[in-house]
């Protein structure tokens, strides 16, 4: 590769004085720039750079008719050469060729039709790569179906994805830049990402996307070398460009779902016109990117860089690297590992193995099964009969291997929670813009990691919460001013690892919650009764129930008609629990905690009529044995049990699920007290067997739509235990008494 | 420029009838020490012996072809300087840049006027 570059570079070299000197009819002269043009031909094969090969192929044919005396006029060779050497600089920084080679293929006699066999195709190309904005659908190179191939289907899928994240970690990167515009690192990490994209959306002939990441990275690399100032108006409209590709992204990714070629419904030629607007501005120098690299390595100093900047002006056609060389001040051989330091350092890629999610969730699954299976197989009677020391040796081998494997299994499906809390910058941003308001986002413990798929599910609740928080919760500029507060609030977004669970807090500095608001608000909305006594805690709980708002003016921000108890429901949907702690005052924090893995679960196995169930650690809130002095029945609601003073309405699971036909009495029984949504439920059971992790595996089709039951676990002595679904039991008791009037009338 | 009509001139071709019309031309145009070869071995004997300004060659020929013979002149250290004119039919755009490539002085295409090739002469003693 390395001495490739160097041929190249030497043969174009001696190429351009060859037929600088070239006359009509010189026919050794001839014959040496078509040896020439041969030379290159075989150095720059493999190196795929459609736009030299071209022009090459343009220039051959052109030397073919001034030796057949087809053409008289010399000239247009050199301009083919120069126009070499220019993509071949590009070819070197590993930029796509952006200059118009449609010129000078006309005056090299290749804009005719079909004189050449490559003719053809060098100009239906060249017209594409010309004039990419005009119509033509993304992606419709040569070939005329609409349809993909795979193997084009793979590489865009993958573009998508890689693309995507990109865009991602280009918005948090500019919330970083608006604080500190000069950081070369910060605005280095925003440039590489349009970089990349730029470029494979070249290779995949996505035009549009190509265009806009190119003005784009246009934009940021002046801002890189120095030449433009970062400010809100560049911010925003690099978000803005961000945005636009975003959808274009998504648009290809629809596009690959019903396996079609992406056509690009965007126009973006507004967008695109305003950056080049920015960027013509401000165009006083060049990039010095290769300058750095030199200076870097000590071959030139910076004030020389500087004088070279200065006179590129008046050359803008030359590039850094070629008026060192030609002064002498850098040996061409420094400029050239310059170029090549600077391609390695762009081309630093982790290594990275993609994986289906499909594939992954399969793995842990199956992971799971393994333990029990091996646990099934340490439980198993004849085993256990046995005493041989090297079977339980390898038993428990056998354990430790699968257990570790489990563990192992889980952490590839984890992610870290960063690119969620990244998201919630960019919002914060535009929320504080857009209500005056003023607020700042921190982020602690963002490695912390997270089920990827708990992480998707996270995404809703947390934006709900952080609208809450600058929309309710941080006060206005003047207001914090007077409560003695800094007029920038702070939100700060704090994860962390507690036990098995995953803790996610979201915490404002604003005014808190507003104890008597919101309990007059209950009050009005019927939530609950005047005379209740309420404490703290549960009053704040009280956002949480379905239908409650406080915001008095509903704003563009949050008022969106969904209320916090959207966000309980979501969290609770993954076996989560938000709490609420607030300091009037002070400010409000939501202490969200999750499951590490949505496979496992904590579970208290418990005994029904001879079977066993699983009811989720989480919503239990204690167990015990009610007293004959604790039941009651209550015309219009049925049997309750009274818990600490509080009335809590019984749910008899054997009859629920249909177990037994007899209805014991409740002080023969056990009462498991659940929650869920506020609201309480006793659950009368036989018996209390233990607690374990289990595996939650999804009912088949004909259990799936049984109300109450959550899915099916195999335990660890290798029978199946069904798991409850706590909201599905609610929802059941509140149906008032399709259940509770069977249940009575088998009593009768 | 006037072309020295004095030097040693090499036709070779493998028809004695075109050497003929060939050394008729160069005769027109002064040339009067003309030797002949059939075919590019012969040739390059010639070269050996003979100290030669200038060799006009047909391309196509047995044995061994006129580029082949380009080829082995342009290679040889004592010979390498020696104009060479490669004349070819029409129609062979191929066999003209074969031997441009392989550093012919100039070509000329069957049939030529004495102009013609006066023409390319002056071409290549020009350069």
């Amino acid at each position: 590769m390395t001495d490739q570059l160097d041929s190249i570079s030497k043969a174009l070299e001696a190429m351009a004085l060859e037929v600088v000197n070239l006359e009509e009819g010189d026919i050794p002269g001839l014959g040496k720039t078509m040896n020439m043009v041969s030379d290159l031909e075989k150095l720059i094969s493999g190196l795929p750079e459609p736009a030299f090969t071209k022009v090459l192929e343009a220039v051959k044919g052109y030397v073919e008719k001034l030796i057949l005396a087809e053409e008289q006029d010399t000239s247009p060779l050199a301009e083919g050469v120069s126009t070499l050497q220019a993509i071949f600089r590009a070819m070197t920084r590993e930029e796509p060729f952006e200059g118009d080679i449609s010129k000078v293929l006309s005056r090299l006699g290749q804009s005719g039709q079909g004189s050449e066999l490559p003719g053809e195709e060098a100009v239906s190309e060249s017209e594409v790569e010309d004039e990419p904005s005009e119509g033509q659908p993304e992606g419709a190179k040569g070939n005329s179906t609409s349809e993909l191939n795979e193997e084009d289907r793979e590489v865009m899928a993958d573009f998508v994805v890689e693309a995507l994240e990109n865009l991602a970690s280009i918005e948090v990167n500019l919330i970083e830049l608006e604080q500190d515009p000069e950081d070369a690192d910060t605005i280095n990490a925003i440039f590489r990402p349009f970089h990349t994209i730029k470029g494979v959306s070249g290779f995949l002939n996505l035009h549009e996307i190509n265009k806009l990441s190119h003005s784009a990275e246009s934009l940021l690399d002046m801002a890189r070398s120095g030449q433009l100032a970062i400010d809100g108006t560049i911010v925003d409209i690099i978000l803005e460009s961000v945005d636009l590709l975003k959808q274009m992204i998504e648009g290809v990714k629809q596009a690959l779902e019903s396996g079609q070629r992406p056509v690009c419904e965007h126009d973006i030629e507004p967008l695109v016109k305003r950056i080049q607007d920015i960027i013509n501005r401000s165009e006083e120098l060049k990039d010095k990117p290769l300058g750095e690299v030199l200076v870097q390595k000590g071959a030139v100093d910076k004030e020389k860089i500087k004088e070279i900047l200065e006179e590129q002006k008046q050359q803008p056609n030359k590039k850094v690297g070629e008026i060192l060389v030609e002064k002498g001040i850098v040996e061409s051989k420094e400029v050239i590992t310059a170029l090549r330091e600077q391609k390695r350092v762009r081309k630093k890629v982790d290594l990275q193995v993609k994986v289906d999610t499909k594939k992954l969730d399969t793995l842990v699954d199956m992971t799971g099964e393994l333990v029990i299976a091996q646990s099934i197989l340490r439980q198993n009677e004849t085993i256990v009969s046995v005493s041989d020391q090297k079977l339980y040796h390898a038993l428990n081998q056998l354990h430790q291997i699968s257990s570790t494997l489990q563990k192992t299994a889980m952490a590839m499906r984890m992610v870290p929670i960063r690119s969620t809390f990244q998201k919630m910058f960019r919002l914060v941003r535009d929320l504080s813009r857009h209500s005056g308001k003023k607020v700042s986002l921190k982020m602690f413990g963002e490695d912390t990691e997270i089920d990827r798929n708990v992480v998707e599910e996270l995404y809703e609740p947390m934006v709900h919460m952080i609208r809450n928080a600058v929309d309710h919760g941080i006060e206005e500029p003047e207001e914090r001013k007077k409560a003695g507060k800094s007029e920038q609030g702070l939100i700060e977004l704090r994860a962390y690892q507690r036990g098995s669970s995953i803790m996610i807090e979201i915490a404002d500095d604003g005014k808190g919650l507003d104890r008597e608001r919101i309990l007059q608000k209950a009050i009005s909305k019927g939530l609950v009764s005047e005379d209740n006594q309420l404490t703290d805690q549960e009053i704040y709980n009280l956002i949480f129930r379905p239908g409650f708002s406080t915001a008095e003016v509903v704003t563009d921000i949050s008022g969106r008609g969904v209320g916090m108890d959207v966000v309980k429901k979501a969290i609770e949907k993954l076996r989560g629990r938000v709490e609420i702690q607030s300091t009037p005052g002070k400010g409000s924090t939501f202490v969200i905690s999750l499951p590490l893995t949505l496979a496992i679960i904590d579970g208290i196995i418990v005994k029904v009529g001879g079977e066993r169930y699983i009811i989720p650690a989480l919503g239990i809130l204690k167990s015990f044995k009610p007293q004959p002095s604790d039941y009651s029945t209550v015309e219009g609601r049925g049997e309750m049990l009274m818990v600490r003073g509080e009335l809590i309405r019984l749910v008899r699971l054997d009859q629920i699920f249909g177990l037994s036909e007899s209805m014991k009495s409740p002080w023969e029984s056990l009462a498991v007290v659940v929650e869920y949504e506020g609201e309480k439920l006793c659950l009368l059971v036989d018996d209390l067997l233990g607690k374990e992790e289990v595996v939650i595996k999804s009912l088949g089709e004909g259990l799936k739509n049984v109300q109450g039951l959550a899915g099916g676990a195999i335990l660890g002595d290798g029978r199946v235990g069904l798991i409850l679904d706590i909201a599905g039991l609610f929802q059941m008791a509140r149906d008032n008494g399709r259940q509770k009037n069977h249940a009575l009338e088998r009593v009768a | 420029m006037a072309v020295d009509t004095s030097i040693k001139v090499l036709v070779v071709d493998d028809f004695a009838t075109m050497r003929r019309i060939i050394k008729g031309v160069l005769k027109q145009l002064g040339f009067k020490d003309i030797i002949e070869a059939d075919d590019g071995t012969t040739a390059l004997n010639e070269l050996k012996k003979e100290k030669v300004g200038l060799i006009v060659s047909d391309w196509n020929m047995p044995k061994m072809t006129g580029l082949e013979l380009l080829k082995r002149v342009r290679a040889d250290e004592e010979l390498k300087t020696i104009p060479f004119i490669m004349v070819t039919a029409e129609g062979q755009k191929e066999n003209v840049i074969e031997a441009v490539k392989a550093g012919v002085s100039n070509y000329i295409v069957k049939p030529f006027t004495p102009e013609t090739l006066s023409e390319k002469l002056e071409k290549v003693f020009a350069g």
